[in-house]
């Protein structure tokens, strides 16, 4: 069959009202989904999967496709307005987005963010039509040496997120590390800093993590000095997002897309540490780079480009291989085992038409995701304007109530309140928050892949260099500390000269 | 609809509500699912939840409590009231292999009493195509030589005490010492490790690798079960002469606290045969590959309380308990 043929099977398996009314149906509600704290995209996904089961199979996957892709973008819409990531992949937005819309530009933020999403967007599912089979081939070329060497580089991202202070950005991500180790040790499987708790068995619920360290510190704040945000002008929402915004973003976001590309091909990585590399690669490379983390739209642009290039690409693997990228895809394949469908190779010769009207119905997911996304930022977007004595107590009730509904666990809610706590004193001893969250995400990635590794090669540590990808990514750490040292060598100096007399 | 006809359907409803009253269950049902959305347990869970609904007459609110491989939902039920409000969806990894194994659990089979088992998953264990290895005769003599390795879901997990009982029943002496486990996060994760040539082989329920079997990405060595399995072309553990195997499925069950009223539980028995009736519950789950096969509440307890016994023994004899 030509490749025109397949085209042909696809549009004729799709080219009917109820694919289309399902896909868009299922980008309004991940939107949705996604912009409430604590629903999360993959909790969207799951709960729209029982109602796919009596649909026609390509209906039903293109459902759950659009309520994953609007998931991804919907979480950075509370991420910008109220400091709360709807779902993990948005965390990284926060750090420009919210600052922005302290400025009064959150409809500017909200804006780039969903131009960044589609583009990112297009550019994953063009790479997931034409370049399926080969991201296939190195997704499995992954073993757990080059995981540890990939999570090895991507902690260099720590650098960049840490401010001023180098030293007080590895304290945060020292934390980080430090309280992902409670929980189950992956190897021995004994229990590790439980204190005989069974709450604490699972770890600490990431999600509360998350909410406690970013949105509670503001509550906090609030009850500190109720009147200290009087004056200071937080409206309007008004303003949009400019072509030259997006002009200027634009390698920014190209590059977020394909470093979401290559990490969403490779199973278990995810989102959220792609938008937080998109990010530093943006902030290393730009112009304005002392603007980044006060409210810079192209840290925004590169966050949203980074993690919605991974939503397209962990089709990749999931397609050509059968194998789940993220818990999302996990759920997805669920989908297409209910209608007797089983992704992998074959499919792309016994199910050739549904795989071609996969792909039509994600290249029109973009162009919903748009149409859609600025209804929701419409919509949305006068949260910003919202007094803040009304606003703070409701963003409490919210984030308690998504902590809860995470895992019905009133514990995490517990969590939540002392980070919280943790945050406020970050914030007050000038810690920056961001190196905690990827040292917690990345650090169990890390230490697991580490000791897989060793399992593997018998405690031989030659194993860690097995490879080109594993010679290609210890070059990139290598590089990249020497740069930060070479930077922070420099800053020294300069500020030494500047100011011969202050001594720090 | 008439004044009338409204107000007689107002008082029929009233009368019905006021005899239910006396009666087990007169308001929703707490359903605690101990493992992620998305996952097997979960599917299934929701999956029986549609008849189920219909056969109680009263909604059931499903809540997902994870973590610790089963353990935190777990500890939510056996904490809970014995009044038949809150129950859970058991699985053997919660069930079986972690209370067999882990010495730390904070709870064991005895705070639990089991009202059914209703689905059975066979296990299967397969290799990687590149690996040569085409039969468990292969695999046990490569095991011989050294350097084999297994994946799983994580330290007692079913897909752990699996692949363990699998190589004691073939003869291997020691498997502890002359296999490494390398235990991945997931079932997904699991077989993928496979895939990529991170370890040999694994033994996991058949339809977590189904897909990669029909695709020639696996090569299936055995089925744990007396039938054969459909879409596995390849002996079971009975063809094999080996029926101790057969005590290895995955299931899946409801529980409830251990002090469940003796009348709770026969509720359950009678709701569960309508609900396992249902074509469409059949469909769908027999779709993804699992058996349906009910169990009183009586059968349920011997089924899994047999089973712990056996892996119990098994990790006893080989000193894999965790004590830490």
């Amino acid at each position: 069959m030509s490749f025109l043929d397949s085209i042909a099977a696809g549009l004729s398996l799709v080219g009917n009202i109820e694919s289309f009314l399902a896909l868009f149906m299922g980008v309004a509600i991940g939107v949705i989904g996604g912009a409430i704290p604590g629903m999360s995209a993959t909790m969207a996904v799951a709960l729209t999967l029982p109602f796919t089961f009596a649909m026609q199979p390509i209906t039903g996957i293109l459902l759950l496709l659009g309520v994953y892709k609007g998931g991804i973008f919907g979480g950075s819409i509370p991420a910008i307005l109220i400091k709360t990531p709807g779902t993990p992949a948005s965390s990284a937005t926060i750090l420009d987005g919210y600052p922005m819309a302290e400025k009064g530009e959150a409809g500017r933020a909200l804006g780039m963010a969903l131009w960044a999403s589609c583009t990112a967007d297009v550019i994953s599912n063009l790479s997931l039509i034409l370049f399926a089979g080969w991201l296939a081939s190195f997704a499995l070329s992954f073993g757990p040496p080059e995981f540890f060497t990939l999570i090895l580089f991507s902690l260099t991202i720590i650098a960049g997120v840490s401010g001023e202070s180098l030293l007080r950005g590895a304290l945060s991500a020292l934390l980080g590390l430090l309280l992902a180790t409670i929980g189950l040790d992956l190897v021995y499987g004994t229990n590790r800093f439980t204190f005989g708790d069974p709450n604490m068995m699972g770890g600490l619920n990431f999600i509360a993590v998350l909410i406690g360290l970013f949105a509670i510190p503001e509550i906090l704040a609030m009850v500190w000095h109720p009147t200290a945000h009087v004056g200071t002008a937080r409206s309007l929402g008004k303003n949009w997002v400019s072509f030259a915004d997006y002009r200027r973003s634009f390698k920014s976001i190209v590059r977020g897309s394909f470093i979401g590309v290559f990490l969403g091909s490779i199973p278990g990585i995810g989102a959220a540490p792609s938008a937080f590399l998109s990010y530093s690669e943006a902030r290393r490379t730009s112009k304005n780079k002392e603007n980044f983390g006060k409210g810079e739209v192209e840290g925004v642009a590169a966050s949203e480009a980074g993690n919605n290039g991974v939503a397209g690409a962990t089709l990749i693997p999931l397609l050509a291989l059968g194998v789940p990228g993220d818990v999302i895809t996990a759920i997805i394949i669920g989908a297409f085992m209910i209608h007797g469908l089983q992704p992998g190779p074959m499919m792309f010769i016994l199910n050739v038409d549904i795989i071609y009207g996969l792909f039509i119905g994600l290249i029109v997911s973009s162009v919903f995701l748009f149409l859609i996304g600025t209804v929701a930022i419409r919509g949305f977007k006068y949260v910003a304007d919202i007094p803040k004595r009304i606003l703070i107590p409701a963003v409490l009730v919210l984030c308690i109530y998504g902590v809860f509904a995470v895992n019905n666990n009133i514990f995490d809610v517990g969590v939540m309140f002392v980070m919280g706590w943790v945050g406020f004193m970050m914030v007050r001893y000038h810690i920056p928050a961001a190196p905690f969250l990827i040292a917690f995400i990345l650090g169990p990635l890390l230490e697991d892949n580490f000791r897989q590794s060793m399992l593997m090669s018998g405690s031989d540590p030659s194993i860690l260099v097995r490879g080109p990808i594993t010679w290609f990514f210890w070059a990139m750490t290598l590089l990249t500390i020497v740069a930060i040292v070479r930077a922070g060598v420099r800053a020294v100096k300069g500020t030494s000269a500047l100011s011969p007399k202050v001594k720090d | 609809m008439t004044f009338r006809t409204l107000g007689a359907v107002c008082a029929l409803s009233l009368g019905l509500a006021g005899a239910a009253l006396a009666e087990y269950p007169e308001r929703p049902i707490n359903m605690v699912i101990p493992y992620g959305a998305g996952g097997a347990t979960d599917i299934s869970a929701r999956t029986i939840a549609e008849p189920l609904g219909a056969a109680v007459g009263k909604p059931l609110v499903m809540a997902n409590v994870t973590g610790a491989g089963g353990a935190t939902g777990s500890v939510a039920v056996q904490n809970a009231k014995e009044d038949g409000y809150t129950m859970l969806f058991a699985r053997v990894g919660s069930h079986s292999v972690n209370p067999a194994m882990k010495a730390t659990l904070p709870y064991t089979l005895d705070d639990f009493r089991f009202v059914t088992v209703y689905e059975i998953n066979p296990v299967a264990c397969a290799v990687s195509p590149s690996s040569g290895i085409t039969s468990m005769e292969d695999l046990i003599a490569k095991v011989d030589e050294g350097g084999v390795t297994y994946s799983s879901s994580g330290v007692g997990s079913l897909l752990h005490l699996a692949a363990v009982m699998v190589l004691s029943e073939f003869g291997v002496e020691e498997p502890l010492t002359k296999t490494t486990h390398i235990p991945q996060k997931g079932g997904g994760a699991a077989a993928t490790a496979v895939l990529n040539g991170t370890a040999t082989f694994l033994c996991t329920n058949s339809s977590a690798i189904a897909s990669f079997v029909a695709n020639k990405q696996l090569v299936p060595l055995m089925v744990t079960t007396a039938e054969p399995v459909a879409g596995f072309d390849v002996p079971t553990a009975a063809d094999l002469g080996k029926p101790a195997l057969h005590q290895l499925v995955g299931w899946t069950g409801i529980a409830g606290p251990d002090g469940l009223p003796d009348d709770v539980a026969d509720k359950w028995g009678a709701w569960m045969a309508a609900a396992t009736e249902d074509p469409e519950f059949l469909e769908k789950m027999t779709a993804r590959g699992s058996v349906i096969e009910l169990m009183s509440p009586e059968d349920a307890n011997a089924f899994i309380e047999g089973q712990y016994n056996t892996f119990r023994k098994l990790v006893d004899d080989l000193g894999m308990r965790i004590e830490g």
